[in-house]
């Protein structure tokens, strides 16, 4: 039996944060007026000492957190592997800096952190024993154009199967189950002109016809600037599968210990552009997954992201057949 | 440069903020303010790029500071700031060393800034170290008003 919680992870409110016209206090007060209580912190972009949690921000933090109801579930690290200038961090390095993540998280009272992939197998092995002693499960995020079945990922599964910790897993992004193409394509076919371009360059994509042949196929049609970025995206960070790989999510399952809610665009009648919510989502129910999954939007739609994640939520209480707590 | 992200979040140079600064009372140079085209705070050492030009002339680095975080930092070695963190939210302030300050009347002031992102390493790149680059520069035309000579 699974056990779901639903939350929302700040980044939705980067274009709002950014601007200033939303403070780090008014994103935990838009978490709980959305309905949740759980919620995400990515350490880059909001801790004011990153990557260090003083005790002053922490008092503050959890005096907001009190005020507003809600909590910090999960932590958002960084693999800065490329942060020196001269060489790449070595892998001690990028341990110790993980270990750093991984007590700042704990001061926040996250029990969940999300790791990027090059933060490698290897490393993650080391991981365990810390985020055991700070009580934080660590997960590696799968992010689009990755699956659970990639290369990488299955190296991560066979490096948990034999270390035997609850402690290291995965945060899998919905983004990597899409199986429709992004909202800008649905953008880029209002133009007319750009229809039969688009519509190779999908067909392209769905009948895997390798990316350089693709590319210079539209080269020839004289494609527009538009076009291009589109065809690069779908075959890059924004890519979309004809099945989501959801076999092999039940496969890791036993590992996964966060889940990031992707979306770029929430139409009104609770319907996603580009991910099959209606069939993640069912999938992750009938698991034994007990965890939250936190609503990360992606879009860029200044003034509208309060509304986007409010659907969001909608859809995916819709689906799982759970009203408001 | 070939591939490079840019959020479009920010212009590089902030609006309004370029004015004239003197010492010992006579105009020594001009400053702005700049802020990162990103959507997370990034330390210094990931400045791959820095630069000023002032109607189209580039300035010599030796006459260029960065300072952020209540320090100000040469443009020399810039990328050497392993543990100085330039929050997302701050804003940093560069100072060009121009004797008699920016002339009355029109300039076009560029900032050449390019960052990289060090989690995300770039797509088909060529070697160990090659990771996304931010365009995080640009260029504004100001005029420089009587009131504001100093």
């Amino acid at each position: 039996m699974s056990k779901i919680d639903l939350g929302i992870t700040l980044y939705c409110f980067t274009a709002e944060y950014y601007r200033g016209e939303y403070s780090l206090e008014d994103c935990l007060r838009a978490t709980g007026e959305l309905g949740v209580k759980q919620f995400e912190i990515v350490g880059s972009q909001m801790l004011p000492a990153y990557p260090f949690v003083t005790d002053k921000f922490r008092s503050e933090f959890n005096e907001m957190c009190e005020k507003y109801g809600v909590t910090c579930v999960s932590y958002g690290a960084n693999m800065d592997r490329g942060m020196r200038a001269d060489r790449n961090l070595t892998e001690d390095e990028m341990l110790k800096s993980t270990i750093n993540d991984i007590k700042t998280a704990n001061r926040l009272g996250a029990k969940v952190m999300r790791a990027q992939y090059l933060l490698s197998p290897k490393v993650m092995a080391r991981v365990a024993p810390y985020a055991e002693e700070f009580g934080v499960k660590v997960g590696i995020e799968i992010h689009n154009p990755e699956t659970p079945s990639s290369p990488v990922m299955q190296e991560y599964f066979e490096t948990y199967e034999r270390g035997g910790s609850k402690y290291i897993g995965f945060v899998p992004d919905f983004g990597a189950f899409a199986t429709r193409p992004n909202i800008k394509v649905a953008r880029a076919l209002e133009n007319e002109e750009n229809k039969e371009a688009i519509e190779y360059a999908v067909h392209a994509r769905r009948n895997n016809i390798p990316r350089n042949k693709a590319r210079e196929t539209l080269i020839q049609m004289g494609v527009n600037q538009e076009v291009m970025q589109c065809f690069e995206e779908m075959n890059g960070f924004l890519t979309f599968y004809n099945e989501p790989d959801l076999e092999s999510l039940k496969r890791i399952m036993p590992y996964v210990v966060h889940f990031h809610g992707k979306f770029h665009y929430m139409h009104e009648d609770l319907y996603e552009e580009s991910i099959p919510y209606e069939e993640i989502l069912p999938a992750i129910q009938k698991s034994d997954f007990e965890g939250c999954i936190v609503s990360e939007f992606e879009g860029n739609e200044p003034g509208k992201t309060y509304e986007m994640v409010r659907r969001h939520l909608a859809m995916e209480r819709k689906i799982l057949g759970i009203g408001i707590k | 440069m070939a591939f490079f992200m840019d959020l479009g979040f920010s212009k590089g140079i902030c609006d309004g903020s370029i004015a004239n600064f003197a010492v010992n009372g006579k105009p020594y140079g001009f400053q702005f303010d700049i802020r990162l085209n990103y959507y997370r705070g990034l330390f210094l050492s990931c400045i791959d790029e820095f630069g000023v030009k002032v109607d189209g002339e580039e300035v010599d680095p030796m006459d260029l500071t960065f300072a952020i975080n209540d320090k100000e930092f040469s443009a020399l070695n810039l990328n050497e700031n392993i543990s100085e963190f330039w929050n997302l939210l701050h804003k940093a302030r560069v100072f060009v060393r121009m004797p008699g300050g920016l002339p009355l009347g029109q300039h076009a002031i560029t900032l050449r800034l390019m960052l990289r992102s060090p989690y995300l390493p770039l797509p088909g790149g060529e070697g160990e170290h090659n990771y996304v680059p931010i365009q995080s520069g640009g260029t504004i035309v100001v005029t420089i008003p009587k009131e504001k000579m100093l």
